[in-house]
């Protein structure tokens, strides 16, 4: 039994009404979830790499427009679907009916959920760039949908988002139709055909305007500012669903755009300065900053939502980094690194909000100690975190593994360290997330919070489960993740079912998983063989300098958490992008006012006579010249 | 064929007959007769448009040009004169008091000027019919007796009767060197005006007949007036005289003036339009005041186009003025009850989820999301600038794609503001039954396009053909002057 594309569209095409009718009540929440699992089985059944073709296609305005799913669509849209999926099942128990009664439209949310799939769908499934325009704007707007929905600070949020948006969007636009100039064709092929005739300047224009576009629903810098508040402040299952896989279609369009139809090669023809800056490098070094920078904000937050927004941006930045480096490892190392970062960011926005279920607050100053009452909420934090930090033997190790390779390989040093300064924020940040969260003392406030309901840890606890299988046995990813390189061009990776096994460098997770788990056994036997001597005391009991504090003590110490370090540190934030941000939102007011002031003035009847002077002068000049 | 005369006799000939029903046993006469004059003419013109077959001209009265008033009928000139009818029923204003007639009346002689400008060949005439619409146009602002209108319509008239007179100038210079007003007799002698003396010409043209396309810099009126007047009125005014205006600079500059400064300096005030309209329609508080300077860019897309050289050009520029049209004029509609400042409107999506998600889809149309026809039409003006491939036309690029952009800051905040849960007391103004009705219709015909999209492009380009064909204007149009000799 093979699938039709055909017939996953029009699922997710029929799934929106249905998401309407059905959202409201619990049984039909759980309908849509398996719904989800149609679809995944639908495109499943697809296969990676058959480059299955849409029979629906249109002739709109001398373009023939149509779908076609390759193997780097396919990867993308197996993780969405699922992402959805998982998103779905969250909110449908007990998540979905308590805040219903709050007076969240659980028909939109469904709704929204349903639209992004789609549109994602159109998108990924692109069969040549107008397709591919009319799935990232479709896209765009979706994801509007999912962030307007908690209402408050959330509609600022969005806003600023759909003004970035449209900003990357009208780029894309501008460098679509730059390219129908100068390939005279929007197909794929014509267009690949025809890139290496164009010349310097026309092409530095459309690859900027396709990369910079594209990048700003990456939210890589310059375009950084607007990602963390908009997705963080959604609603529990948009959050999870957008953090996990909404940013990573503007990786899927710059891989697609500028890796498989400009080509890596046309990138190093564009320098700046002779050979030592090339496009190629300048973009290395943006998903370097960006991976970076945010990963510093991320570690300053005192909302756990914003932090995780902050890392979301920051992993982007690796997944760029190495698509950029462009080799069998580097590039594979992106594209898994962008399934990885799914699963366990999916996994920790899932924790946290379940501690927003239940205590109210994602503030980490008012939290701790949580472990002894959300147990299985901590055991998802604590894999979510390891694989954030990329640390064995979780799946973001694979990845981060990969990429670093290839930055040494490539002879990219600089890189390297840039990207272990932003390894060290990483884990620090993540720390004082599972720290300020489920360690330390318990509030007194906390004392009763219950688990979160089976319907909420279920789905994280199955990603935990794909986090830990896929960091063991990556090649059970890689095995696509070659597919989608191949889709694009590339080298694909040599993999194993354990990791990779290439010349450009070995890794078998099987081993590592043993030789830790190995070293955790050992330590154990240790332990219990001196006696395991230990201490039960009450969660509530303390330490603090030199001293035992008891249960009747509070002393809360996750408040203002890494003090001494942010002591140090503190002056290295300048904020100087908000500072831009706002500098130019508020000049461009100004020119605004003095625009309006043009219309409103008293007698606009002297602008006919101004006018026709100027044009008589113009006219003149003509003459003249 | 001479029944097309009727297209603009007969609006004429009803506008001054309706005061004659005002009061009395035939007052119910009164009423039917503004919507069965405009039916009958718009059954009269979609006859032709279905039956087209090559442009033809129609000398009135048997007087040949010169000495006579010439039409020239093609695609393009009875396409938007079909809009003047179709749209004017649309918009029809109800018989609410003792103005209503006189707003019947004035929207009646509006409807048959403005089609007369779509159809006339003579710069004359021209003129004629332009001069008469301003007229009907300064009654219907300054008709609901409000300070606020009268102050309007003087403003209105300040710059409309300034720029008329520069436009005469234009006339006067075309006259002066060439001694033809006919537009026929004028496209052979390109080459006479093919100097800086045409140039002044052209550009004095383009500042008289651009008062009413909300050309900038002649555009100071278009806030105020908009603000005003009564929104069917504004609707009229911004979607629909405006593009008639817009056709004849378009016609001008096809036939008389082929050179590239023309095409320049159209391009040059298309630019400072969207980026001046989008800039202050980002700064305004006010419902109606928005939506006219976003009117004001939106024509300056339109200008952006129509400068565009060729077919390409052409094409574009009607694929967005027809897309203004029917967004912009459906939006003022609803702007009715929600006019005033923007922030009265919070939680007005819980009293009117229909109006609100009509302003909405109209909205996203005019930010290009595809696929709305808005998309497409800004697909083929930035594809024909991105052809063009000058600096200037890539400035030009730029300013439609920024000004999107601006665009979409400031209708996000409306759409926000109408689904924001209400503020209590006042309660959020809820749509009347007949302005949904209007804007639905509007709404029907942006999607029905946006699945016709491709056989749409199809006629336009069809249109194009013959639009861009200036020899065979001046054959069929010179031949009808050898048939009256």
């Amino acid at each position: 039994m093979t699938g039709s594309l055909d017939f996953l569209l029009l699922l997710s095409v029929v799934g929106v009404p249905l998401a309407a009718l059905l959202a409201p009540s619990v049984v039909g929440r759980w309908l849509l979830v398996l719904l989800y699992v149609v679809q995944l089985v639908e495109l499943a059944l697809l296969g990676s790499g058959d480059g299955a073709r849409s029979a629906v296609s249109f002739s709109l305005l001398g373009h023939s427009v149509g779908w076609q799913l390759d193997a780097l669509g396919w990867f993308f849209a197996m993780i969405t679907v699922a992402a959805a999926g998982f998103s779905a099942a969250y909110a449908a128990g007990e998540w979905g009916t308590l805040n219903a009664r709050a007076g969240l439209s659980l028909r939109w949310l469904y709704v929204g959920l349903q639209v992004n799939v789609f549109a994602m769908l159109v998108l990924l499934a692109a069969g040549d760039m107008v397709a591919l325009f009319i799935g990232w704007e479709l896209t765009s707007w979706a994801g509007l949908l999912l962030m307007l929905l908690a209402g408050g600070e959330a509609i600022a949020a969005a806003r600023r988002y759909i003004v970035y948006a449209i900003a990357g969007g009208m780029m894309v636009l501008g460098g679509l139709l730059m390219t129908l100039a100068a390939a005279g064709s929007l197909q794929f092929d014509a267009v690949a055909a025809a890139i290496p005739t164009v010349g310097t300047s026309a092409l530095w224009a459309i690859t900027l305007l396709f990369v910079l576009g594209f990048s700003v629903k990456m939210a890589t810098m310059p375009f950084h500012l607007w990602q963390a508040p908009a997705y963080a402040f959604s609603p529990a299952p948009a959050s999870a669903f957008l953090g996990a896989i909404s940013a990573r279609m503007g990786l899927f369009a710059i891989a697609l755009v500028a890796i498989k139809l400009i080509g890596i090669v046309q990138l190093d023809r564009l320098y700046l300065y002779f050979d030592a800056l090339n496009l190629r490098n300048l973009l290395a070094w943006v998903a370097v900053f960006t991976a970076i920078l945010p990963t510093f904000v991320a570690m300053k937050q005192n909302d756990a939502r914003l932090l995780l927004g902050w890392h979301g941006v920051g992993q982007g930045g690796y997944m760029l980094l190495g698509l950029v480096m462009a080799d069998s490892l580097g590039s594979a190392g992106g594209l898994l690194h962008v399934f990885n970062h799914a699963t366990y960011q999916a996994i920790l926005l899932m924790a946290v909000f379940a501690v927003i279920h239940r205590t109210g607050t994602a503030d980490l100053n008012r939290l701790g100690g949580l472990v002894a009452r959300m147990p299985l909420s901590f055991l998802a934090m604590l894999i979510g975190i390891i694989g954030l930090a990329g640390l064995p033997p979780m799946n973001g190790f694979v990845s981060k593994w990969m990429i670093y390779r290839a930055l040494i390989l490539e002879g990219q040093p600089l890189l390297f360290v840039a990207t272990v300064i932003s390894t060290l924020g990483t884990v620090l940040s993540v720390y004082k997330l599972l720290h300020n969260t489920f360690l330390g003392q318990l509030r007194l406030e906390h004392e009763t919070v219950k688990e979160a309901p089976w319907s909420m840890t279920i789905p994280m606890l199955v990603l935990c489960v794909v986090v830990f299988v896929t960091g063991v046995a990556p090649g059970l990813v890689l095995e696509y993740v070659a597919a989608a390189q191949q889709a694009l061009g590339l080298a694909p990776v040599a993999f194993i079912l354990g990791g990779i096994d290439s010349p450009a460098g070995t890794l078998d997770m099987i081993w590592v998983t043993a030789i830790l788990l190995a070293g955790f056994g050992i330590g154990a036997v240790l332990f219990y063989l001196m006696g395991g001597r230990s201490r039960r005391v009450h969660q509530l009991d303390n330490y603090a300098g030199g001293h035992f504090l008891t249960a009747d003590v509070r002393y809360q110490y996750s408040d203002n958490f890494y003090a001494g370090l942010m002591h140090r540190i503190r002056p290295w934030y300048r904020g100087s992008f908000a500072w831009a941000e706002e500098a130019l939102v508020s000049t461009f007011g100004a020119i605004a006012t003095a625009a309006r002031g043009f219309f409103e003035q008293a007698n606009p009847a002297h602008w006919v006579l101004v006018g026709t002077t100027l044009i008589t002068t113009w006219v003149m000049w003509h003459a003249l010249v | 064929m001479t029944d097309l005369t009727l297209a603009v006799a007969l609006p004429l000939l009803a506008a001054f007959v309706r005061p004659l029903f005002n009061a009395g046993a035939l007052r119910w006469l009164g009423q039917l007769i503004g919507p069965v004059v405009l039916a009958l003419v718009t059954v009269i013109l979609f006859a032709h448009w279905s039956t087209f077959s090559e442009p033809f001209a129609i000398a009135l009265g048997g007087f040949a040009p010169p000495l006579g008033i010439a039409f020239y009928v093609d695609r393009m000139a009875l396409l938007f004169a079909l809009a003047v009818p179709l749209v004017t029923l649309l918009l029809w204003p109800g018989d609410d008091g003792a103005d209503g007639a006189r707003r019947q009346s004035l929207t009646l002689l509006l409807a048959a000027s403005l089609t007369g400008l779509a159809l006339s060949g003579d710069l004359f005439n021209l003129y004629v019919f332009y001069e008469l619409a301003a007229v009907a146009s300064y009654g219907l602002v300054a008709g609901n007796g409000s300070s606020a209108g009268y102050v309007a319509a003087f403003r209105y008239l300040m710059i409309s009767a300034l720029g008329s007179v520069v436009g005469l100038l234009g006339i006067g210079l075309v006259y002066f060197k060439t001694g033809t007003l006919n537009l026929a007799e004028l496209a052979t002698l390109g080459n006479e005006l093919a100097d800086p003396q045409g140039l002044a010409a052209f550009a004095m043209l383009a500042i008289g007949f651009g008062v009413k396309a909300e050309m900038f810099p002649v555009n100071g009126w278009v806030p105020e007036v908009y603000g005003a007047a009564s929104r069917r009125v504004a609707a009229l005014l911004a979607g629909l005289a405006s593009k008639l205006a817009v056709l004849v600079i378009v016609r001008i500059l096809l036939l008389m003036f082929p050179s590239d400064e023309a095409r320049q300096l159209l391009l040059v005030l298309g630019i400072l339009g969207v980026v001046s309209g989008e800039l202050a329609a980002y700064q305004a508080r006010d419902m109606a005041r928005m939506l006219g300077w976003s009117s004001i860019g939106q024509l300056g897309i339109v200008f952006i186009a129509f400068s565009l050289p060729g077919e390409a050009g052409l094409v574009a520029g009607v694929a967005a003025a027809l897309h203004h049209l029917v967004v912009k004029s459906a939006l003022f509609v609803l702007a009715g009850p929600w006019g005033g400042a923007i922030d009265r409107l919070r939680g007005a999506a819980t009293v009117s989820a229909l109006g609100a998600g009509l302003f909405v889809l109209f909205a996203l149309s005019l930010l290009g999301l595809p696929p709305l026809p808005g998309f497409w039409s800004k697909f083929l003006v930035i594809g024909g600038l991105a052809d063009a491939g000058t600096a200037l036309h890539y400035l030009g690029m730029a300013a439609v794609l920024t000004g999107t952009v601006i665009e979409g800051a400031y209708l996000l905040r409306v759409i926000t503001t109408l689904y924001a849960p209400p503020a209590g007391s006042p309660a959020p103004p809820r749509q009347r039954g007949s302005d949904l009705l209007t804007a639905g219709l509007f709404g029907i015909a942006l999607l029905a396009a946006a699945v016709m999209i491709d056989p749409l492009w199809q006629t336009l380009d069809a249109l194009a053909v013959s639009g861009v064909d200036t020899a065979a204007y001046q054959q069929t149009v010179l031949a009808a002057q050898e048939a009256h000799p």
